[in-house]
């Protein structure tokens, strides 16, 4: 699956799950994504930063629980019945790290294509530029594809 | 295992030579008289040639063979091994091993000025060496035994066939040497019923005819030399040769038992008394015997090693923690039901799933002396080029760590016993001028404590410069002139990365790099490192690791809605936090049998939301001497703790030092005893300060 979709990135089109945080569309690169799962209990993590509050037990693996929303300074919503963790895979100081991140709701696997690609910043952003990779236009909306390497480090 | 590449099984099995060789040259260096050292040198020397040739390692065996024709003269015992020589032939072996492991570094060049070396000091040495020696070395002359030939008696193990050795082969070498007249021995053979098939029961006794000496004779048996009896003397006459080399016999029979028989008849006209059977002894002991013999072959085969894949005890005790999560899962269902039935399979797994973790975990123990072995030719060499004569004593070999962590013991024991000789070892005339020993010393000891192993490099040098070190963190800006800083403290700064007080930069040490990574490096193992010094007496560096880094024995406790783990082995006792400790906030001091504690309140650590329990309990946790409290709201129990490391988006955190899954499934997070302990001596030190002021 990956290489296919190293294929289509290539040819110009990028294959995104696409989660909403907030009011907010966020499009993650598919290649990074390893599963989806329901929320779990999750374990505070006492002096870590605050966008990596907590840890989670992944089949037997304990991985970060990162927060973007507190990364894009968007206000925390309690859990719902549409909440997930988005289990995604990053390199990090050269090493792989599996992280799960808070989604307020994910809608489906799709596609954007290059054309579909807006010029990042514009005015009136309350992000910091660096934590996007580009704005993308999906069905007459923004989205925003985040640089997660840069988010999380 | 039987995939396994042949030139891979060559490597690993001559890396185990090297260490015996090396070994056996630098005991040779303390003890050079002994003849054993020398022989189990020049075994493994032989047994790296001939396994070289055999894999198509061709440079490794000519030099191999050089280097043994070179140091053959010591073997002899015609000389002496002296320092120079020693380290001429480590060099050697070095090159050898540079052969194997990576033939395109090396060059030729190096080879032939190594063995040129060893051929001078060879050489050299020769008028030095008193004829009388060449005499007591081997009692025959080698001038007698060319006239004559030899009589050999040969009695081999029985287990000599299942190693893939052919006694046959082995006579057949020696019939090359020299006419042979060999009569089999058969009073060792067994009645049918009791012949272990795989078993050597013949012993040959042999007239060699042949002008050779007594090397050569070694040379046929040299791999089989610890696994057979050989006795040889020198023929006192020349006997009439055998008219026909009886060996022939044996080659068109490849069965050796078929081949006793039709032997003993065709030497029946000789004197050959020994190859009657006893027929007259009770065969109900024999029996015996054989049952005996057969018990102690099982015992034999039952203390082998097995050779096993690092990568497959990973797995296995990946597995194993797998299980030990599922079996805290099924013992937290069996208590909340009522079914008695359950309750004794999940008592029974839990049993059977703390042996297996012992077993998994025993079995990737390793003893901390195949480490320790590695530095004696460090020392050796440091000594040599510093010139500072330095014993090197190791204690506490048998030590067993995780084989992973002594992997990566190795570096920082590198630069700890670097420091020791190059910084801590004064030089002779120093040494002289404060009334030492001109030698000094450096001891390398390894210890249990606890759940804890300690490795202690000490040496009795000059100790450590404290206004050195003071001096020079003010010059980096490390510390503002003049702040009061305990000695303890301002030894922390050797730690610090890019920080060095050596005056001179010498190819050793003096860059300021090390201290830093064995500090990380230790750390990284969640151990610990400690230093104590005296000045002109010494320094002394103990490392104090985990016995494991995969499962610990656990106490878990509850802190507001959260679960930690606390490593078992650091716990000491649980009290109640009492009303009069409660009251006095301020001071953080808890008064435990007539001592004075501090203690650490977890809920205000881990920030605990909702009401604390009404009874506050304390875990008073120790590391070496100091012992420490953490207050939290109620102590759950034992738990077995699967280690699980925290990722590094976490590392900035320093008070945990993993995660593990409990039996519900949720994540805890384990607390690291060592920083909760500096955490709470700053907070006293922080006090003191405050009420000082």
């Amino acid at each position: 699956m990956n290489q296919d979709l190293a294929g289509e990135h290539q040819s110009g089109a990028m294959q995104v799950v696409m989660i909403g945080l907030g009011e907010e569309k966020f499009a993650l690169d598919a290649g990074l994504v390893r599963e989806i799962i329901d929320p779990v209990p999750e374990t505070k993590v006492a002096g870590a930063r605050a966008f990596v509050p907590s840890v989670i037990n992944v089949r037997g693996n304990v991985i970060p629980l990162a927060d973007l929303r507190i990364r894009f300074g968007m206000p925390q919503l309690d859990n719902s019945a549409d909440t997930r963790i988005v289990v995604i895979e990053l390199e990090l100081d050269g090493e792989p790290v599996l992280v799960g991140v808070t989604a307020d709701k994910v809608y489906e696997v799709t596609e954007i294509s290059q054309t579909d690609v807006q010029q990042t910043p514009r005015v009136g952003m309350h992000w910091k530029p660096e934590f996007i990779r580009f704005i993308a236009k999906w069905r007459e909306e923004f989205v925003i594809v985040p640089n997660m390497e840069r988010i999380l480090n | 295992m039987s995939a396994m590449d042949p030139t891979e099984v060559f490597r690993q099995e001559a890396s185990e030579l090297f260490e015996v060789l090396e070994g056996a040259l630098l005991d040779l260096g303390q003890r050079p008289d002994d003849r054993e050292l020398v022989d189990s040198a020049f075994r493994a020397l032989h047994t790296i040639k001939g396994s070289g040739a055999m894999f198509g390692f061709d440079k490794v065996a000519s030099f191999t063979h050089e280097f043994e024709t070179a140091f053959d003269r010591v073997r002899k015992g015609e000389i002496k091994p002296t320092q120079e020589l020693i380290s001429v032939a480590l060099a050697a072996k070095d090159y050898i091993r540079a052969l194997i492991e990576d033939p395109q570094s090396t060059d030729d060049i190096i080879g032939e000025a190594i063995l040129d070396d060893l051929k001078r000091f060879v050489s050299a040495d020769m008028p030095a060496a008193p004829v009388v020696e060449i005499a007591e070395a081997s009692p025959p002359s080698p001038a007698e035994s060319r006239r004559a030939g030899w009589h050999l008696y040969l009695e081999f193990e029985s287990h000599i066939l299942r190693n893939g050795s052919n006694p046959l082969d082995l006579l057949e070498d020696l019939c090359k040497l020299g006419p042979c007249f060999v009569v089999p021995v058969t009073d060792g053979v067994p009645f049918l019923d009791e012949m272990e098939p795989e078993d050597c029961y013949l012993k040959w006794d042999v007239k060699l005819h042949a002008a050779c000496d007594k090397d050569a004779i070694d040379d046929v048996f040299m791999f089989v030399q610890d696994e057979m009896k050989l006795t040889l003397s020198p023929l006192e006459h020349v006997e009439a040769p055998a008219p026909a080399p009886l060996l022939q016999l044996l080659d068109e029979e490849p069965v050796i038992a078929e081949v006793a028989a039709p032997v003993v008849e065709v030497v029946a006209g000789q004197p050959v008394a020994r190859a009657e059977p006893q027929s007259d002894a009770k065969p109900e002991i024999k029996r015996e015997a054989a049952a005996a013999r057969r018990e102690e072959a099982k015992q034999e085969r039952g203390i082998a090693t097995v050779r096993v894949q690092a990568e497959r005890l990973d797995e296995l005790m990946d597995r194993v923690g797998e299980l030990v999560i599922a079996q805290a899962r099924l013992t937290q269902l069996a208590a909340s039901g009522s079914d008695l039935s359950i309750k004794m399979i999940a008592e029974e797994i839990e049993r059977l799933a703390s042996s297996l973790r012992d077993t998994t975990m025993g079995a990737r123990m390793v003893p901390i002396g195949s480490l320790f072995g590695r530095f004696r030719r460090l020392v050796h060499d440091l000594s040599r080029d510093l010139s500072k004569p330095v014993e090197f004593v190791t204690s506490g070999e048998d030590t067993e760590l995780d084989k992973t962590m002594i992997e990566c013991l190795a570096d920082p024991l590198v630069h700890l016993i670097r420091n020791a000789i190059d910084h801590g070892i004064e030089d002779t005339a120093t040494r002289a001028a404060n009334g030492k020993t001109e030698q000094g010393r450096i001891e390398l000891a390894a210890v249990h404590s606890g759940a804890q192993v300690l490795v202690t490099v000490k040496d009795n040098g000059g100790g450590l410069n404290t206004a050195r070190i003071r001096a020079k963190a003010e010059e980096q800006g490390l510390i503002v002139a003049g702040a009061v800083l305990t000695d303890h403290e301002i030894h922390q700064f050797l730690f610090h990365p890019g920080f060095s007080t050596a005056q001179t930069i010498s190819a050793l040490s003096g860059r300021g790099v090390g201290m830093d990574v064995v500090k990380r490096t230790i750390e990284n193992m969640r151990g610990s490192i400690d230093l104590s010094t005296r000045p002109g007496q010494g320094t002394i560096v103990t490392l104090r690791l985990p016995l494991t880094l995969a499962i610990i024995e656990g106490l878990l406790i509850r802190v507001g809605e959260g679960r930690y783990i606390i490593p078992l082995p650091a716990v000491e006792e649980c009290v109640e936090l009492t009303a009069e400790d409660e009251r006095s906030r301020g001071r953080n001091f808890l008064n435990v049998r007539g001592n004075l504690v501090p203690f650490l309140r977890l809920r205000e650590l881990m920030a605990a939301s909702g009401a604390p329990d009404r009874h506050q309990k304390t875990i008073i946790i120790s590391t070496g001497e100091t012992r420490v409290g953490l207050v939290a709201d109620q102590i759950i129990g034992n738990h077995q703790t699967v280690i699980k490391s925290l990722s590094k988006l976490h590392s900035d955190v320093t008070i945990f030092s993993g995660a593990t899954i409990l039996g519900d499934g949720t994540a805890a997070l384990i607390l690291d005893v060592a920083q909760l302990v500096s955490l709470a001596q700053s907070k006293v030190e922080k006090q003191h300060i405050n009420e000082a002021a």
